[in-house]
């Protein structure tokens, strides 16, 4: 247990720090807030535009679909402000030998480079993005009850591990190809697969995005929940393959550690 | 002026050697590219189901436009050209080209050149796989494919872009990051260019608007002309639009460029 309290209390160390660093370009911070609204808005309007044509998708109602969107929306943010941006310092660290630095602290460099940097923004996007949710329900007349909303904040958590062990999956190819910035467009690409109602796949795509890469589950099961309460079996598959990602994901950034050679003289 | 276009085909050359030192870095980048297409294709296919068509398209005319998209992508996106200039810039490097004798404008135009043909190269297979494994599940509408309408299309939205992303690089000269403006351009760019979904399924008035557009004139006009979804009066006037921009974004460019260097202050040894 007190090697997880000494986790911890380096978290909200660097988190201070990461904070002050972020608070030193504050028209930075408010410019990327509409940056990241743009997109979310983007994404909305593609659903208004395709339910201009229908009236439902795959079992989906408009409203329902705001949800699965605003969720996904809800942890992609949670994930950019608190572990996405150092993992993606990760390739430029490798290439000029900066993570000498880290390897030399008495911590794990997992930890360490996961928990390095932080964005304030998108924590006030997440913020919106639960708006939305609550906006999308009220308009379906849908009260979810307190468990429900308990379960909902655990599967969030579920989705964070999900989009953490994925890119800290990419960010590892570093190790092994010299330009990795590309991961960053991987990482988008495929997550375009978690905002598509898992109703909507078939055949060998759902297989895959459920239990080899668990996308689908990513937001579908927290909007599931909200929306149709407690279903324990796509719960439990969603808390196993998350953790199975997980493991995988710290496997492997082990093994591309092992390969780490300095690039400083 | 002449002389110094004597100069241009050794810059393509470093341009291509630079892209193809990062080999898989461009593979990689090939080969997400097409994962758009997957979801198109399973979310699209949830979406017609039962119906026959959406909007004006046919689920195989739909998935045409999206397999189109990728190939006009790679041949017209700068892929990080706009990132490179803003660092040259802001650090100072832009000092070396400026005593070269050969116009800025050139030089990077060169390098955007032999950038997109080593993409071209690299996103070759990883696109024509995608067309055949789409082909085997739906029967993409190649036959109507218009290549006299649409390689033009396709010349003028690089054109476009690759001005657009020189005026967007020049900012640099007066702000710290322009990442923030980047990006905020490429969510549009998504959304009024075509890319997310093709303009004609947006509302009518929307659509209008739309087509005044620069955006539209990046992905959604090309893609539509390839696939031979515009009529001979439409295709005219996008052309039209898309020259009309490409001269203002080039002209104001131009205009950055000017004011910018009076700006600039080479620091360093």
């Amino acid at each position: 247990m007190r090697p997880l309290f000494h986790l911890l209390r380096l978290w909200l160390i660097q988190l201070r720090y990461a904070a002050t660093r972020e608070l030193a370009f504050r028209a930075n911070f408010f410019v990327w807030i509409i940056v990241e609204l743009s997109w979310f808005a983007l994404q909305l309007a593609f659903v208004d535009v395709v339910y201009h044509h229908v009236d439902s998708i795959a079992g989906w109602s408009r409203p329902q679909m705001i949800v699965l969107v605003a969720t996904n929306q809800l942890i992609q943010q949670i994930f950019t402000a608190f572990l996405m941006p150092g993992l993606m310092k990760l390739p430029e660290s490798v290439r000029d030998g900066k993570l000498d630095f880290v390897l030399l602290k008495p911590a794990p460099p997992q930890f360490l480079i996961s928990t390095s940097h932080l964005e304030i923004g998108p924590v006030a996007n997440a913020l919106i993005a639960a708006l939305v949710v609550g906006y999308a329900l009220q308009e379906l007349h849908v009260k979810p009850d307190l468990p429900s909303l308990f379960l909902y904040c655990l599967l969030i958590l579920a989705g964070l591990l999900t989009h953490y062990a994925l890119l800290l999956t990419l960010v590892s190819l570093t190790f092994w190809i010299v330009q990795a910035e590309s991961v960053l467009l991987g990482y988008y690409s495929i997550f375009q697969v978690a905002r598509i109602p898992r109703e909507a796949t078939t055949g060998w795509f759902r297989f895959i995005f459920t239990f080899a890469l668990p996308l689908l589950l990513v937001a579908n099961i927290p909007a599931a929940t909200l929306l149709h309460g407690f279903q324990p079996g796509p719960l439990l598959l969603f808390l196993l393959t998350c953790l199975t990602a997980a493991l995988f994901a710290s496997l492997f950034f082990q093994l591309g550690l092992r390969r780490y050679q300095s690039a400083s003289s | 002026m002449i002389a110094s276009l004597t100069a241009l085909p050794t810059v393509f050359s470093i341009g291509l050697q630079r892209q193809f030192a990062y080999r898989w870095n461009y593979l990689l980048r090939a080969l997400f590219s097409a994962m758009p297409l997957l979801v198109s294709w399973v979310f699209w296919g949830a979406v017609f189901h039962g119906k026959e068509t959406v909007g004006p398209y046919t689920l195989a005319s739909l998935l045409t436009y999206y397999a189109v998209l990728l190939v006009v992508e790679s041949v017209s996106s700068p892929a990080d050209d706009d990132f490179q200039i803003s660092r040259e810039i802001r650090e100072g490097t832009l000092n070396s080209i400026l005593l070269r004798p050969l116009p800025y404008g050139l030089y990077r135009g060169t390098l955007f050149l032999a950038g997109r043909c080593a993409y071209l190269v690299a996103a070759l297979i990883p696109v024509a796989l995608c067309f055949y494994l789409l082909s085997q599940v739906v029967s993409l509408q190649l036959g109507t494919l218009d290549l006299a309408r649409g390689i033009p299309a396709l010349l003028g939205s690089a054109l476009l872009q690759f001005s657009l992303t020189l005026c967007l690089s020049f900012t640099s000269f007066w702000l710290l990051d322009i990442s923030a403006l980047i990006f905020l351009v490429y969510s549009m760019e998504f959304l009024a260019g075509g890319h997310v979904f093709p303009l004609d399924l947006l509302p009518p008035s929307l659509f209008q608007i739309a087509q005044f557009l620069p955006f539209a004139y990046e992905y959604w006009f090309p893609a539509a002309s390839l696939c031979g979804y515009l009529s001979h009066s439409a295709w005219q006037f996008g052309l039209a639009m898309q020259l009309g921009w490409a001269l203002v974004f080039l002209i104001l460019a131009h205009l950055l460029w000017k004011a910018g260097l009076r700006k600039y202050t080479a620091a360093g040894g």
